[in-house]
């Protein structure tokens, strides 16, 4: 065990932020074109632009240190604009289970961010339980498509997306597991309506899809019918190790500090006040366990280890921590945070800090609620099992 | 001992219940908020119709003579509807005030038309430096001839748009942090040098900005005795924290017993999601803070009721404590239990949970009433 950062691993991190600075955005420049150019770019350093992609599929190969310092350098660093749902969550199900066909097709698309996806899972009777599904596929007597009719919802930027990636029931005799497809489709076709749903915030993000009687050709659909279950699976792991969000998280952090230092309390601040300045350092204590966790998952995942139930501890000390920094910021903002106009009187943090916290409180729902993700570890890990 | 109410608070807890059931839909709230002022005027003549508006008055004002046991009755109702209308700015605050330091010549020009809704009164005490202290006061009321010049700007200062008078705290002496040299005056609204500049807040009510540049008023402006008017403010802040719990009590109980029924219809892994034990725990939690929060209520709402002791003091920090932890704690498992759902403006636990947030940024939070607690 060693902390020291090799000499190489330093000169990765000068390269890195050469790169992020040589190529950061400059006031005025088109900022569509110059998020493609960054893109390309990253890509001519040898698979910057998709670090998380195995080797074979053009990513870099980076040492688990040298992906930490990745995400630390992408966390202070102004990037281009980025989803996940493609690049992160689709890719890699296609590279293990979508045929040469499929991946020739769709990854360089979604590597070259010229598509963007939007991820079809939970359904309005299918939340925790995304087995129970009942949007419906059925293949037609030739065998050439499928027909697809159902309702799903909290599909982010479904409302922005080119294509879905989509559980579909095909089979409803069995176990629920067994029966669900996984298909893709075009968003922008007849029988698919999007529906924004306004969140606490205020903000539209998410959305309600619904599809009727889309024709999908059996071309779209990734590996073997009914078997979606167990590609869904496996993507979900991927969702849940990116949402731990702890780099990101050490920004925020400091960001509050320095917020809590402007706000006056006599001839002292914010952050002189003991109970405040306590729960900052509870935050931090925090983090600095969860960055360790998140090494030591880095690195049996660089062994050659899938992401395994390890990833919903990250999940759940990740999401919390970024719901206490935000409730932080609410407090900072004392009673400027209720502002909620155009025009903000008070501190300028308070309704962006508002509006954060909101929106945070759904980090403990998506991707596997709390009490989901505690279960699937008291299941996995633990090995408790229930007693008949 | 009793904690039952007397028959004619049974009345008004009744009235105002009913009020709520006939007019605070979420629907109708929801377009209310996006209205005008961001309230009915329709509403308000209802309101005043039913008496609300003469609860803390003298029965000499043509009031009911009520005290603050009669407020937590009004205003744990108002929680449970998250009504939009003035009550809490114009006579919990505005006519807690007048009660409590205004002249008979004051009290004979105002209250009449607070109490027939055609007068809206607010408090403008908050400063941004101050952040929660009422005594941090840089706002000045110079002497000048026989009145005053009022200099300074006063935040987040609740419905000021619609109010016709504005209770203002200024500093006529001393410095910046002291308890003396503080004295209260009546402003119109419209007064010359009177800017507001209005903003929805993120519970759907309203606030304002309010800056006073070279405001003239006269010596008869004064409310209460010159350099005297912090411990009116106190006074008048702390009915106004009672109020406020007893709304966040009542929007309390909406969430844990929303939280409640929700989790029975639901279904997931072929069960209600209240068959989860996890989450059975976490509602009786919910309903044990609530049922705690209403005892802390009640019980500094009786000791301030029998007079501003050190002893009232005490509670009330301990219960804006208690329902500003409580009321987002209990918030956020609502949330957190209706899963996605309870993320949308649809469903209106989210704006309860709104609610609650703000009202512990009022007055002071969780964490400021703690720390004068142990003080």
């Amino acid at each position: 065990m060693d902390i020291e950062l090799a000499p190489e691993d330093l000169a990765f991190r000068e390269e890195v932020r050469a790169f992020f600075k040589e190529n950061e955005y400059k006031p005025g420049e088109d900022y569509a074109q110059w998020r493609l150019d960054w893109f390309a770019k990253a890509a001519e350093k040898g698979g910057w632009d998709v670090p998380k992609w195995p080797v074979e599929f053009g990513g870099p190969g980076w040492s688990p240190t040298q992906h930490y310092i990745w995400e630390q350098e992408t966390a202070v660093a102004n990037l281009p604009w980025d989803m996940p749902f493609g690049i992160g969550m689709l890719a890699p199900v296609l590279m293990a289970y979508g045929s040469k066909e499929q991946q020739d097709r769709f990854l360089p698309d979604i590597r070259a961010r010229k598509v963007n996806w939007c991820q079809g899972y939970s359904e309005p009777g299918a939340g925790s339980d995304l087995a129970g599904l009942k949007t419906k596929a059925v293949l037609s007597d030739d065998g050439t498509h499928y027909t697809v009719n159902g309702t799903k919802i909290w599909t982010t930027a479904a409302h922005i997306a080119d294509w879905i990636f989509c559980l579909t029931r095909t089979d409803d005799s069995g176990k629920k597991q067994e029966g669900i497809t996984f298909l893709l489709f075009p968003m922008k076709q007849e029988g698919v309506e999007v529906k924004p749903i306004i969140t606490l915030g205020g903000a539209h993000s998410v959305n309600t899809v619904f599809i009727t009687d889309v024709k999908v050709p059996v071309e779209n659909r990734v590996g073997e019918e009914g078997k979606g279950w167990t590609y869904a699976k496996g993507l979900l792991q991927h969702e849940r190790t990116g949402l731990a969000g702890l780099s990101r998280s050490l920004v925020a952090l400091d960001k509050l500090k320095n917020q809590a230092r402007t706000v006056k309390r006599g001839n002292a601040t914010l952050m002189d006040e003991p109970a405040f300045r306590a729960k900052v350092a509870e935050l931090e204590v925090d983090l600095m366990a969860a960055e360790y966790t998140e090494l030591r998952s880095l690195a049996s995942a660089s062994a050659g280890a899938a992401p395994g139930p390890e990833s919903s501890i990250l999940k759940l000390k990740g999401t919390e921590i970024q719901q206490r920094i935000q409730k932080l910021t609410v407090e900072a903002g004392g009673l400027y945070s209720a502002a909620w106009g155009a025009k903000q009187p008070g501190p300028s943090f308070a309704r962006s800090g508002m509006s954060g916290y909101l929106a945070s409180r759904a980090y403990t729902i998506y991707g596997g609620a709390s009490e989901v993700q505690k279960d699937v570890i008291s299941k996995n890990v633990l090995g408790i099992k229930k007693s008949k | 001992m009793n904690f039952e109410l007397s028959e004619e608070q049974q009345m008004l807890q009744d009235s105002v219940a009913r009020f709520v059931q006939d007019n605070y839909e979420l629907e109708n709230r929801t377009r209310l908020v996006a209205s005008k002022t961001g309230f009915s005027e329709d509403h308000w003549k209802t309101i005043a119709e039913l008496g609300w508006l003469s609860l803390p008055f003298g029965e000499a004002q043509g009031g009911f003579g009520g005290n603050q046991i009669d407020t937590m009755v009004v205003m744990e109702q108002i929680g449970k509807g998250l009504v939009l209308e003035p009550f809490f700015a114009s006579v919990v605050l505005g006519g807690g005030a007048l009660k409590r330091a205004a002249g008979d010549a004051q009290l004979a020009e105002l209250v009449p038309g607070i109490i027939d809704g055609s007068r809206q009164l607010t408090l403008a005490w908050a400063e941004e430096q101050a952040r929660f202290d009422l005594h941090d006061v840089t706002t000045t009321a110079r002497a000048d001839g026989d009145g005053f010049v009022i200099n300074g700007t006063k935040s987040m200062v609740p419905n000021a748009e619609t109010a016709s008078h504005i209770i203002v705290s200024a500093r006529t002496s001393g410095g910046q942090i002291d308890e003396n040299g503080i004295s209260l005056f009546i402003v119109a609204a419209d007064a010359d040098g009177v800017t507001r500049e209005n903003f929805p807040t993120v519970d759907g009510l309203r606030a304002s900005e309010v800056i006073f540049k070279d405001v003239r008023i006269s010596a008869d402006a004064l409310l209460g005795e010159l350099d005297a008017g912090y411990p009116v403010l106190r006074a008048v802040a702390n009915d106004g924290i009672l109020a406020l719990a007893a709304e966040a009590v009542g929007c309390m109980e909406v969430l844990y017993k929303d939280t409640v029924a929700y989790t029975q219809e639901r279904e997931q892994f072929d069960h209600p999601l209240s068959d989860f034990q996890v989450l059975q725990h976490r509602m009786v939690e919910m309903f044990m803070e609530y049922e705690q929060c209403k005892s802390l209520l009640y019980r500094a709402t009786l000791e301030a009721a029998q007079g501003d002791t050190p002893e009232a003091q005490r509670c009330v920090h301990a219960l804006k404590h208690l329902i500003g932890k409580m009321g987002i704690f209990i918030g956020e498992n609502a949330v957190q239990l209706h899963g996605g759902m309870g993320m949308t403006e649809e469903l209106r636990i989210g704006h309860y949970f709104k609610r609650l947030l703000v009202i512990d940024a009022q007055f002071g939070n969780a964490d400021y009433h703690l720390h004068q607690f142990a003080a």
